[in-house]
């Protein structure tokens, strides 16, 4: 509520409904001011309240009062306005707010207490007994109904209250009628020493009406207290006491009062009884029936009986409307048939045998409200009347449309705490966890059940969260379910009545956590006072902390929310603490002025569509993504941005295959594995393979301070065989692509070959793929070692090519079986990714040694693969060469015999072996001896052994090594004669392919190449894999006009500007053994690597823009935030500046800048 | 038409519904013409529907049955289909070409519906239907005041321009007077100018 100064009309209003007029004034005002002006007319005192729609307004007349009577200039200005002062108080509960009245009453001050429907049940306990004992000065009861249940969690009719406490109870149709029947009430409660309620339907609260403002009088009521027995309640008092009561209802006061609210409104003027209706009504029904009763054209026919003064029941005028000639008679109530029975009750006793219909009869049901609409209906069908029809022609068909509108619920406010704290508990507490029940409670708090939050899965009445929460905990305490149960509850509510179940549940020990919405006002009701309000000076105000505290909480406090970071922090530790925590979420309502004191007023919001709700991983949005769209993943990825503490930029680790290393990353945090595997899978094939041997330049040529362990994880992901074998989506992508009825040569099957393939078939290209070897694979089949991957897996990973529809020619020789032209004519195009397969030779170990006692690299490691070596006697081996090739030919010699003895020399210092530090690392664990920066001076091939002479760089003292086996491993080179054709596109050099860069084509005819036979690419499993999808893009740029670049291209050309082959910087970085994953069973490393792995990934956010995101409409759903064609928009007419939204967006697309906005 | 005449206000909370609501109260008590309304309260400051009927002419309780108001000021499209039902032969409908995407449409659950076709059902089965198509040049928050004003040039308008400038001059305070009534005029020009137009 803004002071009133600010205000024109509200002060307006106040001085009207203080002044006094001779000549009446006339206003058009809404009931529940009406009924104000009716106390002040009948010399109110004070005024005590409980805010609650449809009453508030009423108190909200008092509280302006109140506070314009207290200002010193208003003193000066209106005298007579501020003579007689009003006290006013908003009660912390209904039941206070009676109580108070009522000893207020007992000082001799007139009282005046209002509340809604079902604060009436909250103060019932001192209605029922002061009735048995006396007041001093009149106290009227204002009680305001909700049928139809606009903004009540019921719909009970107070009108019980009248039978239940034996108390009078008014019953007002206008507002007009509620200034003269309040005004009535305070007389009669002086005049009976009882309570009076007045009790009003939301229909008479918020209808306006024109009034007269009549004249006030002085007042001159002193304070003052008696002594009488009354005063004290003792049982052995209590009978005598309620014959007393009983008899005040008989007074003759009520004839008095009745004669002006319970009239025969309208009479028949027929004598005979055949045609004329009765209709008896009381409240809001009264001019319902009265404006149809105004179209009829046989108004003679009806007599009408208002009640206003209801309780005790008006049996003298019933009778006498009864004894009318009247065919039948109707009772039109709304709510229970509270009349319509006494009704009954009088006939009965009376012998009247007129007809009597009410509750039941057509549309007049006890549920809802009633309207012009149902009300002409419910007459239509009792009197046939059909000239009480409205006769306006209506829109056809017009219910119908109306319902099939989208509805438009309240929602929390952009900007309101509540929000920020109901998203911070939702970061804690996922709703995809069951067993953690969330307690809401009345009033803004409970908007938090709509969606998209829905963080609520109980409200009742108000302040039962708490209850609510430690009765389910007590519920499941001896269940495996021992997460705390939340109550939630706005500061308003727990104030009210929350704060004793606080108690109780500290007091039992319960264990909950309790979170105060905090927000300094009463938010639903339009913004009133309570203990804990700041924004008037009027109380004192209460701070929760160090009364809570006091209370003796387990953990006690209070957050900002809009400190998304600090607030999931205390959620966490307070969930984790046994027994009662309490956390205040503490941030004014937006409607308060300390809100816009806070808040950013230089700043402006802004959302950065090229961020919002796109991909950042490729251009062309066709390109399949396995990244399933759902809000709860999007709640995650947004989880991250808060909780984690290592944020690393997707970008800092590109894979040159371009996988999506942050859908691939949060599939894993998400715990979906087959995601995570989808994911590679959408852009190459070999995940499992990949995962064992990729040497990772995602993470070594990141120069991020933390790094994701995407090989690892993408190791573990790929060892659960029921992913792994899951080519659904590849299967899917080839059967919808459209086919381009062209066909494509592939001549080589390793890496590059097959990643083309496999792109080129899922975009409806036919492939045949040649290969000289008995089977596809090449190098990953014939020459990587069986220890360093899962050879099975590789068969399997290259089957589905097949399975997809890829034609393997294997056994067929370039050069021999066909050429290079012989393809480019029969295809529409053809890429060549032959490897390099020709060994480069030492010539001393060619000279000097047998072929029967030396082997190259490859035609070792071949044989390894094909188990074509004989191993059962040791022998001693001796590798030359410092790369990868050398390492795992040392490492195979090991592993085929451990009684083996390997000795690899190499003429590069320790530091600068080609080879990948792994792998070396694991040369050194297996015992092979390294000896670095030593040539080979002289070979000797004796007998039985051979003497090898090595020389160091720098120095001449040679060393003596004897060995049984050479194996030389110093590089391999291209076998240029295959290619004779390309030799124009050859570098002179390197006689490597020269190829474009962006595309891989070689400026042949439509010949592509890829892999390590193109210069300038990088000589790695996943440089051969990046650079055959990038032939498979150039092929589709010349045959289909594609029109973007290839996907991963930044990251190729950095993978190809490193080392190569690669300096590894992380020289702490160490593969586990490795354990062999076998086809057909379930890795036995998997549980404790997903267990260290995981932990070690805790607290990383590998973060991107994703187009797969709506999180902040399915999340957040702040009001302020609207989506326009798939992008967010910022609406400033309702934006607060809060700039929760910046944290919330997973995709960082929004920001401040900097802009003086116009307040 | 009777001496009754009900109007009915449709809008979303913060849109001003409640502010028009008491002008139009206002301007009947200056002009001496029985007036009630009734509004439904409450939730209207969290971005709900906010609806007033207005009934002005003895024997009224400012209550509106279906096919009841003659007329139906909107000030917001899809609160203006909303009160579909109250609309009658001869209602006149002045609805403010004006959107707020309820929470279902944002979220992608529900489509706004078709304003086009709305106007398309509504032009043969009533009266008058003025859709204003672009209110430029003041804040939003005055839209209600324009609408006021296209409404108060049709003949039929049951409250004299005159006696609504009085009332705005009553109820908006000093520094907000200016720009109040200039959207109300300009309302009122508004109609003039698409005559022109033609």
């Amino acid at each position: 509520m803004l002071p009133w100064k600010y205000n024109k009309k509200m002060l307006q209003q106040t001085i009207d409904i203080l002044s006094s007029y001779q000549i009446p004034k006339k206003v058009c005002m809404m009931g529940n001011v009406a009924v104000a002006r009716g106390a002040i007319e009948a010399n109110v005192d004070g005024v005590f309240s409980y805010p609650g729609t449809p009453s508030t307004e009423i108190s909200e007349v008092f509280s302006h009062v109140n506070s314009f009577q207290n200002r010193k200039e208003n003193i000066e200005n209106y005298p007579e306005q501020t003579a007689n002062k009003i006290y006013f108080e908003y009660s912390i509960n209904e039941k206070i707010a009676l109580e108070k009245a009522i000893a207020y009453s007992i000082g001799n001050k007139s009282a005046l207490c209002v509340m809604k429907n079902v604060g009436m049940n909250v103060a019932c306990d001192a209605l029922m007994s002061i009735t048995y004992q006396t007041i001093v000065a009149p106290l009227v009861i204002i009680v305001c109904d909700d049928p139809g249940c606009h903004s009540s969690s019921n719909e009970q009719d107070s009108r019980y209250w009248g039978k239940m406490a034996s108390v009078p109870i008014f019953n007002p149709a206008t507002p007009a009628e509620s200034l003269k029947q309040t005004k009535s009430a305070f007389l009669l409660s002086a005049q009976l020493k009882l309570p009076v309620i007045v009790r009003l339907t939301t229909r008479v609260s918020h209808t306006r009406g024109v009034i007269n403002y009549g004249k006030l009088s002085k007042k001159n009521s002193e304070a003052s207290f008696e002594r009488v027995p009354e005063h004290i309640n003792i049982p052995a008092k209590t009978a005598a006491a309620h014959t007393q009561l009983l008899n005040k209802l008989h007074s003759d006061y009520f004839n008095e009062h009745g004669v002006k609210y319970n009239q025969i409104v309208h009479q028949t003027k027929n004598k005979k009884q055949n045609a004329n209706i009765g209709i008896i009504t009381s409240g809001v029904t009264t001019v319902y029936v009265k404006e149809i009763l105004e179209r009829s054209a046989l108004k003679n026919n009806y007599s009408l009986l208002n009640l206003g003064l209801i309780c005790p029941f008006p049996t003298a005028i019933v009778l006498e409307f009864l004894n009318l000639p009247l065919k039948k008679i109707i009772v039109i109530e709304e709510l229970d048939p509270i009349i319509e029975n006494d009704v009954r009750i009088v006939a009965q006793e009376n012998k009247i045998k007129t007809a009597i219909f009410g509750l039941g009869f057509s549309t007049l049901i006890p549920t809802g409200e009633f309207s012009l609409d149902s009300i002409e209906k419910a007459l239509l069908n009792f009197t046939k009347d059909q000239s009480l029809k409205n006769k306006n022609v209506p829109i056809k068909n017009a219910e119908n449309l109306v319902k099939n509108l989208p509805l438009r619920p309240p929602t929390l406010c952009a900007g309101c705490p509540h929000r920020a704290t109901f998203y911070a508990l939702k970061l804690a507490v996922p709703r995809n966890i069951p067993d953690v029940i969330l307690c809401g409670d009345i009033g803004c708090n409970g908007l938090g059940a709509l969606p998209p939050l829905k963080m609520i899965d109980t409200i009742n009445h108000m302040g039962m969260s708490v209850s609510m929460a430690q009765g389910l905990s007590e519920a499941f305490s001896n269940s495996n379910q021992s997460n705390k149960t939340v109550a939630m509850l706005g500061d308003g509510t727990f104030f009210h009545s929350g704060v004793t179940s606080l108690l109780n549940a500290i007091y039992t020990k319960a264990n909950i956590l309790v979170i105060i919405f905090d927000n300094r006002t009463i938010g639903m009701t339009g913004h009133q006072d309570h203990p804990g309000a700041t924004h008037l000076n009027k109380y004192h105000q209460i701070d929760l902390l160090p009364f809570i505290r006091g209370m003796g909480a387990q953990y006690v406090e209070s957050i900002f929310p809009f400190n998304l970071k600090d607030s999931f922090r205390k959620i966490n530790d307070a969930l984790a603490t046994k027994g009662v925590s309490v956390i205040v979420a503490k941030s004014p309502c937006i409607f308060l002025p300390e809100f816009k004191d806070g808040s950013i007023h230089r700043k402006k919001i802004v959302v950065d569509h090229t961020r919002c709700n796109t991909c950042d991983n490729h251009e062309d949005k066709q390109i399949a993504c396995a990244r399933c769209y759902s809000p709860l993943n999007n709640l995650s990825r947004a989880k991250l941005k808060i909780t984690a503490i290592n944020h690393v930029p997707a970008q800092k680790q590109l894979c040159p295959a371009n996988i999506c290393n942050h859908g691939f990353f949060n599939s894993i945090i998400e715990g979906n594995y087959s995601e995570a595997v989808k994911m590679v899978r959408d852009k190459m094939l070999f995940s499992r393979t990949c995962g064992d041997i990729c040497h990772r330049p995602c993470e070594l040529l990141s120069n991020n301070k933390t790094i994701v362990p995407i090989k690892k994880l993408k190791r573990f992901v790929s060892s659960f065989d029921e992913s792994f074998f899951d080519f659904s989506n590849a299967i899917q992508q080839t059967k919808n692509a459209k086919k381009k009825n062209k066909k494509i040569a592939i001549i080589g099957a390793g890496p590059a070959g097959l990643s083309a393939a496999y792109d080129l078939i899922r975009e409806g290209y036919a492939v045949d793929i040649y290969d000289k070897e008995e089977k596809p694979g090449g190098m990953l089949k014939y020459i990587i070692p069986f220890f360093r991957m899962d050879k099975t897996g590789l068969d399997y990973e290259t089957s589905v090519l097949e399975e997809l529809g890829v034609k393997f020619l294997c056994s067929k020789q370039l050069g021999k079986d066909f050429t290079i032209n012989d393809l480019s004519q029969k295809y529409d195009a053809v890429v060549l990714a032959i490897g390099l397969w020709k060994s480069k030779k030492l010539e001393v170990v060619e000279n000097n040694i047998p072929d029967t006692k030396k082997h190259t690299a490859l035609s070792f490691l071949k044989a390894i693969n094909t188990d074509s070596i004989q191993a059962n006697q040791p022998l001693r081996y001796l590798v030359i060469g410092g790369g990868n090739s050398a390492i795992d030919s040392a490492r195979a010699a090991k592993k085929i015999n451990p009684s083996n003895t390997v000795t690899l020399v190499c003429i590069e210092s320790r530091e600068n072996m080609p080879a990948f530090e792994e792998e070396i690392t694991h040369a050194i664990e297996e015992s092979i001896e390294i000896v670095n920066e030593y040539a080979i001076e002289k070979v000797v091939d004796s007998n039985n052994s051979i003497h090898c002479t090595i020389k160091p760089l720098l120095s001449d003292k040679t060393q003596l090594i004897t060995c049984d086996v050479i194996i030389t491993a110093i590089g391999q080179s291209p076998n240029t004669e295959l290619f004779s054709e390309l030799n124009e596109q050859t570098d002179k050099n390197s006689s490597l392919i020269n190829i474009n860069n962006e595309n891989g084509f070689t400026n042949f005819k439509n010949v592509f190449a890829a892999g390590d036979v193109c210069n300038g690419n990088h000589q790695s499993v996943i440089g051969a894999i990046a650079s055959g999808r990038r032939a498979a893009t150039g092929i589709r740029q010349l045959l289909e006009n594609y029109k973007y670049g290839y996907e991963g291209i930044a990251a190729l050309k950095k993978l190809n500007q490193s080392s190569n082959p690669p300096l590894n910087p992380l020289k702490e970085e160490k593969l586990p053994p490795f354990g062999r994953v076998e086809v057909g069973q379930t890795s036995n490393f998997k549980p404790q690597t997903s267990k260290d792995l995981l932990e070690r990934i805790k607290g990383m956010d590998l973060y991107q823009a994703c187009a797969k995101c709506n999180h902040c409409i399915d999340n957040f759903g702040c009001p302020a935030m609207i989506k326009v064609n798939g992008k967010i928009e910022i609406d400033y007419q309702k934006c607060t500046n809060c700039g929760l939204c910046i944290d919330v967006c997973p995709n960082n697309a929004i920001t401040f800048i900097e802009e003086v906005i116009p307040v | 038409m009777s001496n009754k005449t009900k109007i009915q206000v449709a809008g979303v909370g913060g849109q001003g519904v409640v502010f028009l609501t008491n002008l139009i109260v206002e301007a009947a008590l200056i002009a001496d013409i029985p007036v009630a309304t009734s509004e439904i309260h409450g939730l209207s400051q969290r971005g709900g529907s906010v609806t007033a009927s207005i009934t002005l002419g003895e024997n009224t309780y400012g209550f509106i049955e279906n096919a009841g108001a003659d007329f139906l000021l909107g000030l917001e499209l899809l609160e203006t289909q909303r009160c579909l039902n109250y609309l009658h032969k001869n209602s006149v409908v002045v609805a403010d070409n004006f959107k707020i995407t309820p929470f279902l449409v944002n979220a992608g659950t529900a489509k706004y519906p078709d304003t086009e076709a709305f106007v398309q059902l509504l032009k043969p089965q009533i009266k008058q239907v003025i859709v204003i198509e672009n209110i430029t040049g003041i804040k939003d928050i005055l839209r209600n005041m324009f609408v006021l004003g296209v409404a108060s040039k049709v003949s039929s308008f049951p409250l004299s321009a005159a006696v609504i400038r009085k009332a705005i001059t009553k109820n908006v305070a000093d520094y907000n007077l200016e720009t109040t009534l200039e959207a109300f005029e300009l309302g009122r020009n508004y109609c003039n100018q698409k005559t022109n137009n033609k």
